[in-house]
């Protein structure tokens, strides 16, 4: 699992830089517009350590975003399967609400929360939020009659069992959507760094974009890369282990 | 005072009840957005404790009469009494147990205290044994619908519907889980639904046959030899059910 997400990230990254190289020497640009390799190289021994720790400090904030959208979502799910009004306001809200984008938004929770930790959790958290709510919603929303039937005809139903059964019944659903939003999490904290923030490889990105270097957006770039995939992969880990401990042979 | 009179009057009216009826007067139902009738003018009347069958053909309305029995279906025309079942219990064969505990787990967790004395005697009538630990989707089919009707058993019911319950369970094993719950159970009431001829004629007491929506009457009640397994069975009689079951149909 990692090796395969490891080889895929670098064969995309060779390739883009492969173009780059192609595009600067077949149109004979400087290495003001796009650096050489031996360029690219240096930047990368001279700010690998600096871009490694903001890039660790944005994926923190990515993970905390992640995990707090996954409560959130799970929360506005479970009330939303209700079939009561609360149920179809949240269904009918979420809907409409996730066609927004987030991102034009984020100057608002700049100028309300400053550019600290808080916005960048906050913008990570909703953009990989509304991708979680529909699922969960869908999820949550859905009944499995062969398996509620009994506990409602003996009245032995209740909320917590019913989101227990609809949760295990579409585990394979819910790790996927989980994985998925993983990537949305830290495209989210990344855009929050690179619009406002003190910290974090996004506000490095945006001073080497000021700087016009290249170079270091690349090196930023493959730092990025090797790290959602480290997280992606313990995402996956951690679902295989759990589809693992409820998978059994099936009978005949 | 009121309130007593109240509750007396009712438990009055409910003792006058009759004990074990199941009857429908004057059933109209047609789905939403269809202009097909699944009933038209559905009368009939089953009464008594004891196995009674519903048969028909595919697609007549059975399943949908016994989830209307159960409140599973409203919205219909008419009047269907239960009299002093007040318990209905409606099965049918693709139910699953939760897949996260063992079928041990299960019905040491859905049984109630004062049906724990009737597990082991049933898991041992129905062959489960063998599966207690393992997972509902490791059993076989039959062991699936076994298990299902068991967790059924065991809770408090004045009335089963039991809707193909025993699909893939095997002729033999069949014949003795119908004797073993006729046994069991004498005071309870089982409405059976099932394709097969010879076990609804054999082992039922009443059978309803239910018949296509354009003839009438709807439905026909038969008498069934009701076999318990103790005395022998007459073939001409039940040959002579069988045939009233397929003439009725």
């Amino acid at each position: 699992m990692l090796h395969r997400r490891l080889y895929q990230f670098l064969i995309i990254y060779l390739s883009g830089i492969a173009l780059l190289m192609v595009i600067k020497y077949s149109l004979n640009l400087s290495d003001y517009v796009i650096p050489g390799p031996g360029e690219v190289w240096q930047t990368a021994r001279q700010f690998l350590p600096v871009y490694f720790l903001a890039v660790i400090n944005t994926l923190s904030v990515a993970i905390l975003g992640h995990i707090l959208s996954i409560c959130l979502a799970t929360l506005v799910g479970v009330i939303g399967r209700l079939t009561i009004w609360v149920g179809s306001f949240i269904r009918v809200a979420a809907y409409n609400i996730q066609a927004y984008p987030i991102v034009a938004v984020a100057p608002i929770i700049f100028i309300l929360l400053g550019d600290g930790l808080s916005s960048r959790l906050l913008i990570a958290a909703m953009i990989c939020y509304f991708p979680l709510l529909l699922s969960f919603i869908g999820i949550f929303s859905e009944p499995i009659s062969e398996i509620e039937h009994f506990f409602e005809s003996t009245l032995r139903m209740n909320w917590r069992l019913q989101v227990k059964i609809r949760a295990f019944e579409n585990i394979n659903k819910l790790i996927t959507v989980i994985v998925g939003s993983a990537t949305l999490a830290m495209v989210g904290t990344i855009v929050a760094e690179f619009i406002a923030a003190d910290a974090g490889i996004g506000y490095s990105i945006r001073i080497a974009l000021f700087q016009s270097d290249l170079a270091k957006i690349l090196v930023a770039l493959f730092l990025i890369g090797i790290c959602t995939s480290l997280y992606l992969v313990l995402l996956e880990w951690i679902g295989h282990m759990i589809q693992r401990r409820w998978e059994v042979p099936k009978g005949g | 005072m009121n309130r007593l009179r109240l509750k007396l009057e009712i438990k009055s009216k409910s003792d006058n009840a009759p004990p074990m009826l199941l009857e429908c007067k004057k059933l109209r139902f047609q789905y939403p957005g269809t202009r097909l009738h699944v009933f038209k003018e559905l009368d009939f009347q089953i009464s008594g404790p004891g196995f009674h069958a519903l048969f028909g053909p595919s697609g007549v309305g059975k399943t949908t009469l016994a989830k209307m029995i159960g409140g599973k279906i409203n919205g219909y025309a008419g009047k269907i009494a239960t009299g002093k079942m007040k318990r209905i219990l409606y099965t049918y064969n693709l139910e699953r147990l939760p897949g996260w505990s063992s079928v041990r787990e299960h019905l040491e967790l859905n049984t109630p205290d004062e049906s724990k004395h009737y597990v082991d005697d049933l898991i041992d009538s129905f062959g489960l044994q063998g599966v207690m630990d393992s997972r509902f989707a490791q059993l076989s089919l039959g062991q699936q619908n076994r298990t299902n009707l068991t967790r059924y058993l065991l809770q408090d019911f004045d009335l089963l519907i039991m809707d193909e319950s025993l699909a893939n369970v095997d002729e033999l094993t069949k014949e003795k889980i119908i004797l073993k719950l006729k046994h069991m159970f004498p005071e309870r009431c089982f409405l059976y639904i099932s394709h097969n001829v010879v076990e609804v004629a054999k082992f039922c007491k009443q059978i309803l046959v239910l018949r296509s929506h354009h003839k009438t009457p709807q439905a026909v009640i038969l008498k069934g030899q009701n076999h318990d397994g103790k005395q022998i069975i007459d073939d001409r009689a039940l040959e002579h059910t069988m045939l009233e079951i397929v003439n009725a149909s």
